[in-house]
């Protein structure tokens, strides 16, 4: 099949990607929500890169980063919504521009 | 085949005090499910025994030999050795000035002091770690326990407040540094610490695989990146006044002295042992450039604060662009001379760069900045009223106003920690300053010593100010006086005293802090 071959430059222009939106969403979006997602995206794009390289040089151990990721990013998630549901308590709004009551 | 490594009990020595703060933070949870709400108070006594288990654990293991343990994984080293060590004291002192603090918030909690213990373990973890996998998880570890902290009153506005912006920023970063160990991985087929630095002094020298060059120096930035954002180094600071100023302040006692010096001798052991590959300048130009930014940028911006506990966020970062130039004069290679601010210039024929003597100063500044930085923000969590909290000038100057005439002995303690942290003799963070410049000025960064010593001087005016207040304002009229307590007084009674003894007498510190300048650099 002379078809388009999926190679390693394809996967880390992907995860390239996902990080660069991964970026963009932190910096951007204002809902607190979607920016924890933009930061798991950023996540995402760190374990396809580890896998995509771990693939090309044929070594299993290499897989072990990815797992080990998803498992802290878990972790994280759980503290990071009680802290978005701590602040949604306290002020009835999730949006990053409204929680601002400290100034310089 | 994978055959499963047989460990001995010198794998396990590093790792002591790590798994004595962890079980203490165990005990502390279960006693959580035995107990009333009336018999607390000896869960801060159990916090501080695991710290100073873990702190006498941590210096027994100073005078070993460095050697990587647990396949590589995990290093056993001097210098490893003595920031745990500076990390268990500096998280059993915040932990002592907790108890009055949280009772007068009604909210006396085993959580509280099991999550310091779980963050006092994953700091100590964080700078034994040799893999940049183990160091993600270990980094992880700490920020999840000092999310949850900085968040701990979250019935207030504040500290909901500091903890998402620590959360969202302190993910951000971390993110950002497992991408760059992705593409150092990319680079370099492995994720030991030695073997990659190995591997990247090959891709710099053989011609035939340096196409991998950009993906070893982007994977680089990008940790360096994340770890400037844990450092709070400028232009990656922006989290932590608010973080700072929200957080409880014993927690924000913790994250200045402890995340900071784990964080710091992480990012040094990383770059160290990955950094001997690399060729030319571009380390310390990164390095020094971070430096000058971090000293210029936190000095000026907390020279206008009327809020203490924002000023000392400031100052925090200051204090890691002090640190950095110690970082920088790590990088400086034998024979270089370039000239400039953030250049090396040689001032005499022969000037040697001195790693040793350098991560020795970086050590002695980490361990006086703890004591310094924990008393300070202890006077200042023990002076603040509930109820201006929410208004936000708890920590106004006037609140110091005539401390000295209503409690002479804690005026005293805060201007010895003002004048540590300005540097001023005999106090531990000038003689902190004085081995970082030294140790700069060996390896020839004259430009950026000049710098720092003239921001010093600029920090100088906004710590007397306070001073000023506390001895030379009246008190007003209504100030009510703090409640006695003895856990704080201990505390800051013991900081001053530190202190006052590491500015005297830096010397017994001596034969401890000789060994500090051996690192496990890998085979």
């Amino acid at each position: 099949m002379d078809g388009i071959s999926i190679t390693l430059q394809h996967y880390l222009f992907l995860a390239a990607l996902l990080f660069s939106l991964g970026v963009f969403g932190v910096l951007v979006r204002r809902n607190a929500l979607v920016v924890f997602m933009s930061v798991e995206l950023m996540l995402n794009a760190s374990n396809l890169t580890f896998l995509a390289f771990a693939r090309d040089a044929g070594m299993d151990v290499g897989h072990l980063p990815a797992l080990f990721v998803i498992a802290v990013a878990a972790a994280e998630a759980a503290i990071g919504l009680a802290i978005i549901i701590a602040v949604f308590r306290s002020r009835g709004t999730v949006n990053v521009d409204d929680i601002r009551t400290m100034r310089l | 085949m994978l055959t499963l490594p047989t460990l001995t009990s010198t794998d396990f020595l590093p790792l002591w005090p790590a798994l004595i703060l962890s079980a203490g933070a165990c005990l502390v949870l279960l006693s959580e499910v035995f107990l009333s709400s009336a018999s607390r108070s000896f869960q801060p006594l159990l916090t501080v025994i695991a710290t100073v288990l873990g702190a006498l654990v941590a210096a027994a293991t100073v005078f070993s030999v460095p050697t990587g343990v647990f396949g590589g994984f995990v290093v056993l080293d001097p210098f490893g050795s003595l920031v745990s060590l500076v990390i268990c004291i500096g998280v059993g002192l915040s932990a002592l000035l907790a108890p009055a603090f949280l009772r007068g918030r009604q909210a006396e909690r085993g959580e509280f002091y099991a999550l310091l213990l779980f963050g006092g373990a994953g700091m100590s973890l964080l700078v034994l770690s040799n893999e940049l996998i183990f160091l993600f998880i270990n980094l992880e570890i700490l920020s999840i326990a000092t999310y949850a902290l900085a968040a701990y009153l979250r019935r207030g506005p504040r500290p909901a407040e500091a903890g998402f912006k620590y959360f969202i920023l302190g993910a951000f970063s971390s993110a950002v540094l497992l991408y760059g160990a992705a593409l150092l991985f990319g680079a370099t087929r492995s994720t030991l610490l030695p073997q990659m630095g190995a591997e990247l002094a090959r891709i710099f020298t053989d011609p035939t695989l340096s196409d991998r060059q950009p993906l070893a120096y982007c994977g680089l930035a990008l940790i360096g990146a994340g770890f400037g954002f844990k450092i709070a180094a400028v232009p990656f600071h922006m989290w932590t006044p608010d973080v700072y100023e929200g957080a409880p302040t014993p927690v924000t006692a913790m994250m200045s002295a402890a995340v900071k010096a784990a964080a710091f001798a992480a990012m040094v052991r990383v770059f160290l042992v990955l950094g001997r590959g690399i060729p030319g300048d571009a380390l310390l130009t990164g390095f020094s450039t971070l430096a000058f930014l971090t000293m210029i940028g936190g000095n000026l911006l907390a020279l206008p604060q009327r809020n203490v506990k924002r000023m000392l966020a400031y100052s925090s970062i200051s204090h890691a662009g002090y640190l950095l130039v110690g970082v920088a004069s790590l990088f400086v290679k034998s024979g270089t001379t370039k000239g400039g601010v953030l250049g090396v210039t040689a001032l005499a024929a022969g000037a040697t760069p001195d790693t040793a003597g350098a991560l020795r100063g970086i050590l002695f500044y980490l361990l006086a900045y703890t004591v310094t930085t924990v008393g300070a923000f202890g006077v200042l969590g023990a002076l603040e009223r509930r109820d201006d909290e929410v208004r936000g000038f708890a920590w106004d100057l006037d609140r110091l106003a005539g401390l000295a005439q209503r409690k002479p002995a804690w005026a005293v303690a805060m201007a010895v920690f003002m004048l540590s942290l300005g540097g001023i003799p005999p106090m531990a963070g000038f003689m902190g300053k004085l081995l970082i410049f030294r140790s700069a000025v060996d390896a020839g960064l004259v430009g950026l010593v000049i710098v720092g010593v003239l921001t010093s001087a600029v920090g100088a005016y906004y710590y007397l100010r306070v001073v000023v207040y506390m001895y030379m304002r009246p008190a007003p009229e209504a100030g009510g006086l703090p409640e006695r307590n003895l856990s704080t007084e201990l505390a800051l009674v013991l900081s001053t005293v530190a202190v006052v003894v590491l500015g005297v007498l830096p010397g017994i510190t001596g034969t401890w802090l000789s060994r500090g300048g051996s690192v496990f650099l890998g085979r």
